[in-house]
């Protein structure tokens, strides 16, 4: 099992990245983690998801979303939060089921896309992606993020 | 269709454990009040999941293959909010939490 804090830096256990540091073009990761049936389990209670929507054929997968805690893994592995980072937006495609029955190993990489200041206010824009064992696609995403000053 | 929560202090704890983050905004009901919120700050990929169950009850097995979930957080969810998501026929999603619009986007599957 990974759960996510082992592998994402929490805020305030680093010196925080501040907006500036943050470099466009950037590459993120490669990191590895494992989502278990424990894990699949504790999402489904802690996001009030009905784990009855999620049945093929009688087994049951996970919520696709569980990859949502790992979400920022790659791109905090890079850039350490500060604290007061507010999630701004975020566009998530899903590939293949997880399985609530099995560990599903996970590699995440990612990219800055860009970052830009609106209304006075700093964003981060990146792009990541989930994949399985065999290099093939659970999820992709695209999210914004505003960095406090 | 929609799906309506009550939202707990409780609930953001227990989302903070598993998703492993240590941002006070969340749990620091004074530090969140200093950014300008009413209250600490349901964490928005939660938000993004308590809409995610409707787009599983629309497109059934086809969303965990090609399901598309866009959401924009436009405004706070603190404790003691009611936090309403509804899904419409084209996949918008709306979501409002104490009489406010807080999330846009949309539900739908991929070509």
């Amino acid at each position: 099992m990974t759960r996510p804090n082992e592998i994402k830096p929490r805020e305030g256990d680093h010196p925080g990245t501040p907006y500036a540091a943050f470099q466009e073009g950037a590459e993120l990761g490669p990191v590895s983690f494992d989502i278990t049936p424990a894990i699949v389990q504790e999402y489904f209670d802690a996001s009030q998801s009905d784990p009855e929507l999620y049945r093929v054929d009688g087994r049951q997968a996970a919520a696709p979303n569980v990859i949502l805690p790992y979400m920022t893994v790659p791109v905090y592995q890079s850039y350490p939060p500060i604290q007061g980072i507010v999630m701004a937006e975020l566009e998530m495609s899903w590939h293949r089921p997880i399985w609530a029955d099995e560990t599903t190993r996970v590699t995440a990489t990612g990219k800055i896309l860009r970052k830009f200041e609106k209304r006075g206010r700093h964003y981060v824009q990146w792009e990541g992606r989930f994949n399985d064992v065999n290099g093939q696609p659970i999820a992709t995403l695209l999210n914004t993020f505003h960095v406090p000053e | 269709m929609q799906r309506s929560l009550n939202i707990t202090q409780g609930m953001i704890d227990a989302y903070g454990r598993i998703n492993g983050d240590n941002d006070i905004i969340h749990y620091d009901h004074d530090y969140a009040v200093e950014r300008g919120f009413r209250g600490t700050l349901l964490h928005g990929p939660h938000m993004t999941a308590l809409a995610a169950d409707l787009g599983a009850q629309r497109y059934g097995e086809a969303w965990l293959y090609q399901g598309k979930l866009h959401t924009k957080w436009i405004g706070p969810v603190c404790p003691g909010d009611t936090f309403l998501a509804k899904l419409d026929e084209s996949g918008a999603i709306e979501a409002q939490s104490g009489g406010k619009v807080v999330m846009v986007g949309s539900a739908t599957l991929a070509e």
